[in-house]
C-alpha cells in the first residue's frame, strides 16, 4: 500500500461530463459494452470505501488477550468433512509456509509448535461491530458485510476529512489500533468496491467505470462455488466476462439474483444497504484465559473493555452516570462492583483509576474467571472545556475536575464517605446540621443569619459531638480530666413539641484542665451533665 | 525598578533589591499567601499570611485548644472566592458543626468531608486533585517519607494542605514548610513557629476577643480589615 493511484477516469474533479454516458449502458445486448474509456466515466452521486479483513480470525483471537512477546504461531483450523484444514493463519506461521486451505497435518508438518485454535464467530462480530463504531465518525451510512467486511458512503464526508486518499487511511489507523489489518478500496459502489478490496487491491475509484473491477476474478463476488464453476466452463473467469454475456441469458442460466447484483456492481441500480445501528447501552463479556485473584491483573484485564466502552461513548458522544462490573466466579455467585459518577462522565482512563480504587477495597473470596462490563443509560453530554491552565495556577480556577476528585475518593472509600455539610432550622444543635450530597454546581450558597453571626462565634463550638456525650459529676459540678472552669453561660435551649423530641438544657462554656474549651449542657429534666461540642 | 538614581541610602537599596537577580530567603520563600486573619500572627508568618500552596503542621496536645479558630478566617477567605475550588476535611475527629462554620464565613456549599481510615490518602488524593483550595487533615501517624510526598502534593495541586499532629512529634524532622505548636492561653492560643520557611521563628499570643475574630475579605495579602460591625453590637442576645 505504499502509492496507491486515484482514479478518477478522465475526470478531475469539480469538472463535469454530459450525462449521456449512461445512456450508453444496459444496451439489451449486453450487460455493458467493454470500456470505451472515455463513455463510461461521469461523477458518481455515491463513493464507498469497502474494508475487507482478510485476517479477522487471527485478530479476533487476539483481541483483549495479551499476546506475549513472542507468541507461538497461530492457526485457526476448520473441520471440512474428514480433514481438518487451516482456515487462517497468523503473520508468523505464514512466514513458515503456512497457508489458508493446508490440511491441518501438513500445517503442523511444517511448524511443529503451531498453536492450533477453533474460530470464535461471536469475537469476530463484536470485532466487526467494534470497527463499525469507531467507522461512525465517518459517516452514519456504515454497513455491516458478515463475515469480514465493512462498507462506507463517504461521499458526503470526503470535503471534511480532506479527500479520498486522506480518509481512507485514516480509515487505516483506524484500524491498525484495534489490531486489525485491512484492505481498503474506493469504488462508486459498494459492491464493486468490496470486489476491488477481497481481490487485494486497495484502489480508490471515484468515478463510475468498470474498467478497473471488470479484470478482477469472480470469486471476488462470492458467488456459490457451483456458479462459479459453470461459468468457468463456458470460459468466463473475469467480473468483465461476465458483464459482456447477454443479459436475458445470464439470467436464465445463472440466476436472476446474480444479474441484479451484477447491476448492482455496476451501479445500474441502486444498492439499498441496512445501515448499522449503534447500540444504546455498552455491555461486554470476556472470559479469562485463566483464573486471576490479584487487583492489578483484573485491572489489566478489564483496561480493553474500558477502552472500548470509552470509544463507544465517544462515538455516541454521550456520558454515562453509573457502570456495572461483573466479576465471575468459580462457585459462588458473581460479584457486582458498581462505579456512579455525579457527572456523566466518558473517559476511560477515568474509569480505570476508579475501578482500580474500587478493586483494591474489594475483598474476592475467590478467583475471577469472566468480567463483564455493563453500561448504564446513555445520557448526551458535551465535552468539558479543558482549561489552558492547570488548576489553581493564575487564571486557572477550573471546577471541572472537582467531581473526579470525589468520585475517585468515593469508590475507594464508598458513597457516604464524602459528604457535604447544610445547615436545617432546628434549634437543636444535633438537628441544625445535616450531610449534603455534593454536587459541583447548582448550589444554592448557604447563609448563616447575619444578625446572630458574632454572637454565633462566641457561643456556638466548631465541633460537635455525635451524641451529647455524659460528664462525671463530682458534687453536682461536671469533670472531665478533672475539674471544669466555667467560662460562660447559662444559654437556655428549649425546643420541641413532642414530649419525646422536647428538649430543655442550660449550656454552658467551659475548659478543661488542658485548656480545650467545651460546650456544656446541663439537661433540665434529668439534671444531668453533658458535653455537646469542643470549641476547634 | 527603573526608577531614576535614588537620592538618599535606603532607597538606593531597595532598588538595589528589587533586582531579579538578587535573591533573599524571606521573599522567594512565599509568593502568594492567604492572609491568617490575626494580624499579630500575620506579621510573624513569612509573607504575611498562610501559604496558599504547601503544607503546613500544626500540632496541638489535644484536638480543641484553638487551632481550628486559628484556621477558620483563611477558609472563609479562601472559600469566598469567586470561583473558589473546593475545601476538604479529611477525618476530622468530631462533626464539623455546620451552623458555626456557617456563621464563621466559610462556605458550606465548598466544603466537604472524607471519613475515611486511610486519612494520608484522602490528604495526598485531594492535594494532588488540584480541585481543592485546602484540605484539612487530622493523621495521628505520618511519616517523615509520607510529609514530603504531601508537601509536593500540595506544591502540585496548589492547595493550602494543613495537617494536625499530636504534639509527641515536634522533635521529629518533617518538609513541611511551616510547623506550629498551638497552645491554649487564658484568653486564646499562643502559635509557636518551629519552622517557617523563609520566615522566623517565635511565638505569638492570640485573643479570642470578638475584635480579634475578623473575617478577612477577598483578596491577596491585605492588613487586617476593620470589623464589619462594631464590637458593642457583638454578643447581645
Amino acid at each position: 500500500m505504499s502509492s496507491r493511484p486515484i482514479r478518477t477516469g478522465h475526470v478531475r474533479p469539480g469538472e463535469t461530463r454530459p450525462h449521456a454516458a449512461r445512456a450508453t449502458k444496459g444496451s439489451s445486448v449486453a450487460l455493458s459494452s467493454p470500456p470505451p474509456q472515455q463513455a463510461l466515466v461521469f461523477e458518481s452521486r455515491e463513493l464507498w470505501v469497502a474494508l475487507h479483513l482478510p485476517w479477522l480470525e487471527i485478530e479476533a483471537l487476539q483481541q483483549g488477550a495479551r499476546a506475549p512477546s513472542m507468541p507461538r504461531p497461530r492457526a485457526i483450523i476448520e473441520l471440512q468433512g474428514q480433514t481438518q484444514y487451516v482456515v487462517a493463519a497468523c503473520e508468523r506461521a505464514q512466514q513458515f509456509g503456512v497457508r489458508r486451505g493446508m490440511a491441518m497435518a501438513a500445517a503442523l508438518a511444517l511448524v511443529p509448535d503451531l498453536e492450533t485454535c477453533a474460530r470464535d464467530a461471536t469475537r469476530e462480530r463484536q470485532l466487526l461491530e467494534r470497527l463499525a463504531t469507531r467507522a461512525y465518525r465517518f459517516t452514519p451510512r456504515v454497513s455491516l458485510v458478515p463475515p469480514d467486511g465493512l462498507v462506507l458512503e463517504v461521499k458526503g464526508s470526503l470535503h471534511l476529512f480532506g479527500g479520498a486518499d486522506r480518509l481512507c487511511r485514516a480509515l487505516e489507523v483506524d484500524c491498525f489500533e484495534v489490531g486489525v489489518k485491512p484492505i481498503v478500496s474506493l469504488a462508486p459502489s459498494p459492491l464493486a468496491a468490496l470486489a476491488l478490496a477481497r481481490s487485494g487491491k486497495s484502489q480508490l475509484i471515484t468515478a463510475h467505470g468498470v474498467g478497473e473491477i471488470s479484470a478482477l476474478k469472480l470469486c471476488a463476488l462470492r458467488w456459490p462455488t457451483e456458479v462459479i464453476e459453470r461459468l468457468q466452463q463456458v470460459g468466463v473467469y473475469t467480473i468483465g466476462q461476465a458483464l459482456r454475456l447477454p443479459r436475458a441469458g445470464f439470467a436464465r442460466r445463472f440466476g436472476k439474483e446474480h444479474l441484479a447484483e451484477l447491476d448492482r456492481l455496476t451501479g445500474r441500480d441502486a444498492d439499498l444497504r441496512d445501515h448499522f445501528r449503534l447500540r444504546e447501552r455498552f455491555r461486554r463479556k470476556e472470559d479469562l484465559l485463566q483464573e486471576l485473584e490479584h487487583h492489578d491483573a483484573i485491572l489489566a484485564a478489564l483496561a480493553p473493555l474500558l477502552e472500548e466502552l470509552g470509544e463507544f461513548l465517544k462515538v455516541r458522544q454521550c456520558g454515562i452516570t453509573q457502570i456495572a462490573c461483573l466479576l465471575k466466579h468459580r462457585r459462588i455467585p458473581r460479584t457486582r462492583c458498581v462505579l456512579r459518577f455525579a457527572e456523566p462522565a466518558a473517559n476511560a482512563q477515568h474509569f480505570a483509576k476508579l475501578f482500580g480504587e474500587k478493586l483494591s477495597s474489594l475483598n474476592l473470596s475467590e478467583p475471577v474467571r469472566g468480567i463483564e462490563l455493563r453500561s448504564g443509560d446513555l445520557v448526551s453530554c458535551t465535552p468539558a472545556d479543558a482549561s489552558l491552565w492547570q488548576p489553581g495556577e493564575h487564571g486557572g480556577e477550573n471546577r471541572g475536575v472537582a467531581p473526579e476528585l470525589i468520585e475517585h475518593l468515593r469508590a475507594r472509600l464508598g458513597h457516604e464517605s464524602v459528604y457535604g455539610l447544610r445547615v436545617l432550622e432546628s434549634h437543636r444543635p444535633e438537628t441544625s446540621w445535616a450531610a449534603a450530597e455534593l454536587s459541583a454546581r447548582n448550589r444554592p450558597p448557604e447563609r448563616a443569619v447575619e444578625d446572630h453571626i458574632s454572637w454565633f462565634v462566641q457561643r456556638r463550638p466548631a465541633w460537635l459531638l455525635r451524641e451529647p456525650q455524659p460528664l462525671v459529676e463530682q458534687n453536682g459540678l461536671p469533670q472531665r480530666h478533672g475539674a471544669l472552669r466555667f467560662l460562660e453561660g447559662p444559654d437556655r435551649v428549649e425546643a420541641g413539641m413532642a414530649v419525646q423530641g422536647r428538649i430543655a438544657r442550660d449550656y454552658y462554656i467551659a475548659r478543661d484542665v488542658n485548656g480545650v474549651r467545651l460546650w456544656i449542657f446541663r439537661d433540665l429534666r434529668s439534671h444531668g451533665w453533658f458535653m455537646q461540642g469542643i470549641f476547634g | 525598578m527603573s526608577a531614576p538614581v535614588p537620592e538618599n541610602f535606603s532607597e538606593g537599596l531597595e532598588s538595589l533589591l528589587q533586582h531579579p537577580a538578587i535573591w533573599r530567603g524571606r521573599s522567594a520563600a512565599q509568593v502568594s499567601v492567604v492572609p491568617s486573619g490575626f494580624p499579630a500572627l500575620d506579621e510573624a508568618l513569612p509573607a504575611g499570611g498562610w501559604p496558599s500552596a504547601g503544607l503546613i503542621e500544626i500540632l496541638v496536645s489535644h484536638i480543641g485548644v484553638g487551632e481550628l479558630n486559628l484556621l477558620l478566617p483563611a477558609l472563609a477567605a479562601l472559600t469566598g472566592k469567586d470561583s473558589a475550588r473546593w475545601c476538604a476535611w479529611v477525618a476530622p475527629p468530631f462533626e464539623p458543626f455546620a451552623p458555626a462554620l456557617s456563621a464563621h464565613g466559610v462556605r458550606l456549599e465548598r466544603l466537604f468531608v472524607v471519613r475515611t481510615d486511610q486519612p494520608l490518602w484522602a490528604f495526598e488524593q485531594s492535594l494532588i486533585s488540584g480541585a481543592c483550595e485546602a484540605v484539612l487533615a487530622w493523621a495521628p501517624r505520618a511519616p517523615s517519607r509520607d510529609i514530603r510526598r504531601l508537601q509536593l502534593a500540595a506544591e502540585k495541586g496548589r492547595a493550602l494542605g494543613v495537617l494536625f499532629r499530636p504534639l509527641a512529634v515536634a522533635k521529629e524532622s518533617s518538609n513541611a514548610v511551616l510547623r506550629a505548636i498551638v497552645e491554649p492561653t487564658d484568653q486564646g492560643a499562643r502559635v509557636t513557629l518551629l519552622k517557617s520557611r523563609g520566615g522566623h521563628r517565635g511565638s505569638v499570643e492570640i485573643a479570642w476577643s470578638p475584635c480579634s475574630i475578623q473575617r478577612p475579605t477577598q483578596g491577596r495579602v491585605m492588613p487586617a480589615l476593620q470589623p464589619k460591625r462594631p464590637a458593642s453590637s457583638a454578643g447581645s442576645l
